[in-house]
């Protein structure tokens, strides 16, 4: 079964340059620990195209390209490469064999040249000693290849993000790679940084290279991309030909219509009283102007791309990161917010996105970490911790928040992430916070476990508190939010009723180019 | 506490577990246990050997001098024991000792009260750590850079003051700390010489439980002490819960400052001279002791039980192998070797 014939037998059209298959997965699948982040996906590649890949955060995006690149070995479905069936072993074994991945965040080492970089670990030799010479020169013909203008001499801690991503891409040449996999390549570039890339994306289709992209910028993807295939949800949606879609019918195959039964009923209706109202919050340089309302019982949304400024917000109103200038008031009270500690004895909580790095002190226990916040009210006036009212409040919250633990005193390491995450939401819960921002909250946790999490929030709300939900999965602002505030590069371009929204609409405001779709969408 | 309670989780043993001393993870608490009952074989090994190579080792004469030439080990091992836990170093205990004792001596000698100047010279201590903890907390120095200048600054100081020359003629009552021992007991035999029963507890060693105890109850029963796990656990998530991570971390440094100094007056009340080139790589046998002791160097992980075993058994070492004639060359590659292979121990340990 071909992609081509599964959707639905779209004009089959073949650009001149375009040649061989070089590359098929059939029926690919990988499971995690409770998750399914590929269900029989099938991809193709053709030499000197490129092949986009979209989908939403989780469609299994990553997933492909790390089984294209080696770094996952897949459960299920078979890998052909140039024609024979392969199976790589490490990223390494994939590289020697022609597949060179580019990643998000690049792999090079500031403190060495841009030549050395090209060459890491593959140094051309004159007995001992690295051929200077020779490294220079192979650098420089790399370089020149690809028509960028950077000296093979020049530190790449000197380089721009757009230079360094050449760097990246001359050393993939440089590797005689036949398939090169670019991730979000133009997410930290500039206009014409962006055009610069496009050029040498379209000096490697000359060569004959075939190339895998994946990025959220369906725009851009005009200039270069010949195919795109969409994933949703793990499953592979479809395949067409570049020229014979539109970005909006793209999108809707997306989205999908599967907002089914993920999300429990809300049992609660936000009231008016305001909790929290922030205006003109600014970090020069992250995030500007930026202002919305929390009111009692509700769950505000804050929906955007990665990178939008909707997690920096959050810190930075929590004290965790500086302001430059803007107001933050609880109820009519103006308060200042020095340092989470004065966030926290305000009633504010932010549950990280990165749990492990700053979230959890995973070498304490269970009961440690939870009442990590509240150790004031847990010991006497000499600092005595009473340990019989530390282990009751834990308890209390393990209980109601089933975390599973062996222990009380089991080591927060050792449990899976839906319970880690549910001992720091406890964390916030037993310090009676009245207000909790939550970062990502489901990120990397199982579906059950998901389930718990969303109704905890909203059993929450129904108690009075004011929830903020930082979410890349629409889905998850469209099941569970009243409203939705959307980030698009540091601003709020637009402050939705979720009832009336769509994700297409939510997509466009995060994308920038603010043009509703959705008949009836209204800004409160 | 049985594996039963470990291994079911039907009923959560929380409710029969405040009372007890060390709440503190089960299975951390279990694999603590192996750790300690690993050091502490090795500590009675160490004494069944020596004791049977040389005849003087098991005596209570011996014992009390194992345990005053540990003492300095000891409080410079619990100072360390602590900064260590936070994830930092502080290398600069051995210098800081030396200014500590030399100050102290000097105030004396210049007609301050004994007491007085001892007081002095922890304060002298304290105030080295607190420069330690603020350049790490302020300035944003690594422990370790931050502590290797003040290993130099303190013992410059010290050799600077006192002209790089010994301070002595203190007086009887500045070698009181050192020497002193309580319940000392002592007869007057038949023939006029004094015959010691029993030799007393030293000054030094009833400080050193002193500050063990109260160190070790201050980490595991107080919020500092909590706050200091977490911090070395995870600093940015300890922040995020509202834990003053600098002020947590500056009490570590001045906390091994202070014990810096007092180490300093207790060795030099022990010679009654004040050498500003005592206590040189001290900071070495310190960070040994804890990390004999199961401390981590990555931070979050180690208790003051365990540097006391620690010190004893680098102490132990060091006496037996005297006593058996073992050149001060031939200690210290032993010495070397134990620390390598304890801290490999506890890396296959944690690897599990």
């Amino acid at each position: 079964m071909t992609p081509s014939t599964v959707s639905r037998a779209l004009p089959e059209f073949q650009s001149a340059a375009i040649g061989a298959e070089v590359l098929r997965l059939t029926n690919v699948s990988k499971h995690f620990p409770g998750v399914r982040a590929l269900d029989e996906v099938c991809f193709d590649l053709r030499r000197g195209e490129v092949h986009a890949v979209c989908g939403e955060n989780g469609a299994g995006k990553s997933t492909l390209m790390k089984i294209i690149s080696g770094q996952y070995q897949p459960d299920g479905g078979s890998i052909a490469y140039k024609g024979e069936a392969r199976r790589f072993a490490n990223s390494l074994d994939a590289e020697r064999a022609g597949i060179a991945i580019i990643h998000q965040e690049l792999n090079l080492i500031p403190h060495l040249s841009v030549a050395e970089n090209i060459y890491l670990a593959r140094e051309p030799k004159r007995g001992w000693f690295i051929d200077r010479a020779t490294l220079r020169r192979d650098a420089q013909a790399c370089l020149d290849r690809l028509g960028v203008d950077i000296r093979p001499d020049a530190l790449v801690k000197s380089l721009s993000v757009a230079q360094c991503q050449m760097v990246e891409i001359a050393k993939a040449l440089s590797l005689n790679a036949e398939i090169v996999i670019m991730d979000e390549p133009t997410s930290s570039l500039t206009e014409s940084e962006t055009a610069l890339l496009f050029q040498v994306i379209h000096e490697l289709k000359r060569e004959g290279v075939g190339i895998v992209y994946i990025s959220h910028r369906l725009d851009e993807m005009a200039a270069i991309v010949d195919r795109v295939t969409v994933l949703r949800d793990g499953r592979y949606v479809s395949t067409h030909d570049f020229a014979a879609t539109s970005v909006d019918d793209i999108v809707a195959r997306m989205v999908g219509r599967s907002l089914e039964e993920k999300f429990p009923e809300r049992t609660s209706v936000p009231t008016d009283e305001v909790l929290l109202s922030v205006s003109g919050l600014t970090r020069r340089g992250v995030f500007h102007d930026v202002g919305f309302e929390l009111r009692r019982g509700e769950i505000l949304g804050f929906a955007g791309l990665m990178g939008a400024g909707r997690t920096e917000v959050a810190r930075a109103i929590f004290g965790a990161d500086p302001l430059d200038s803007g107001r933050i008031r609880l109820g009519d009270r103006e308060i200042t917010v020095r340092s989470p500690r004065d966030a926290i004895d305000h009633g504010l909580a932010y549950l990280s996105e990165d749990r492990k790095s700053h979230g959890l002190a995973i070498k304490m226990s269970v009961v440690q970490n939870l009442t990590l916040a509240t150790m004031d009210a847990m010991s006497n006036r000499f600092g005595f911790i009473d340990f019989e009212a530390e282990a009751k409040a834990a308890k209390t919250y393990i209980d109601l928040l089933s975390i599973r633990t062996p222990s009380p005193h089991q080591v927060a390491k050792l449990l899976s992430g839906g319970n880690q995450q549910k001992i720091v939401i406890g964390k916030w819960l037993l310090r009676q916070s009245r207000i909790l921002f939550f970062d990502e909250p489901t990120r990397g946790i199982d579906v059950g476990a998901k389930f718990a999490i969303y109704q905890l929030l909203d059993r929450l709300a129904a108690q009075g508190i004011g929830v903020v939900l930082i979410s890349s999965e629409l889905p998850e602002i469209l099941g569970l939010t009243d409203r939705v505030a959307v980030f698009h590069e540091g601003r709020i371009t637009a402050v939705l009723n979720t009832r009336d929204t769509s994700q297409e609409e939510i997509m466009h405001h995060a994308s920038g180019h603010s043009r509703p779709t959705a008949p009836g969408a209204a800004t409160p | 506490m049985s594996d039963i309670s470990t291994s079911t989780n039907s009923a959560p043993p929380s409710a029969r577990e405040p009372g007890e001393p060390k709440a503190r993870m089960m299975n951390d608490k279990k694999k603590d246990l192996i750790q300690k009952f690993a050091a502490l074989a090795s500590l009675m090994l160490l004494v069944a050997v020596f004791a049977m190579t040389s005849d003087a080792f098991l005596s209570v004469n011996n014992g009390m001098t194992i345990a005053l030439q540990v003492t300095s080990i000891a409080y410079l091992g619990i100072g360390a024991t602590c900064v260590i836990i936070t994830g930092g170093i502080d290398l600069s205990v051995g210098s800081v000792l030396a200014l500590a004792g030399v100050v102290a001596a000097l105030a004396v000698k210049a007609g301050v009260p004994v007491p007085l100047g001892m007081g002095l010279g922890i304060l002298v201590g304290a105030f080295c750590g607190l420069l330690n903890g603020l350049c790490v907390t302020r300035l944003k120095l690594p422990p370790f850079i931050a502590t290797l200048g003040m290993m130099l600054v303190a013992r410059g100081v010290a050799l600077q003051i006192t002209g790089a020359r010994a301070v002595s003629g203190l007086g009887e009552s500045f070698g009181e700390l050192g020497n002193g021992a309580l319940f000392r007991v002592v007869t007057i035999g038949d023939d006029g010489f004094p015959n010691v029963v029993f030799p007393g507890i030293p000054y030094p060693v009833i400080l050193m439980v002193v500050a063990a105890i109260g160190v070790a109850v201050m980490l595991s029963r107080t919020t500092l002490g909590r706050h200091i796990y977490a911090v070395g656990s995870n600093a940015e998530a300890a922040r995020l819960s509202g834990v003053n991570v600098a002020r947590v971390t500056l009490v570590t440094y001045i906390l091994s400052g202070s014990l810096a100094g007092l180490t300093g007056c207790v060795l030099m009340s022990r010679l009654v001279t004040a050498q500003p080139n005592e206590g040189v790589m001290y900071e070495l046998d310190a960070i040994a002791s804890a990390v004999i002791g199961g401390t981590s160097l990555i931070g979050g992980v180690g208790t003051i039980s365990g540097t006391a075993i620690g010190a004893f058994v680098i102490g132990i070492l060091r006496n037996g192998l005297n006593m058996n004639g073992v050149s001060a060359f031939t200690q210290q590659i032993i010495i070397g070797l134990v620390i390598l292979l304890t801290v490999w121990i506890d890396q296959i340990r944690n690897r599990r």
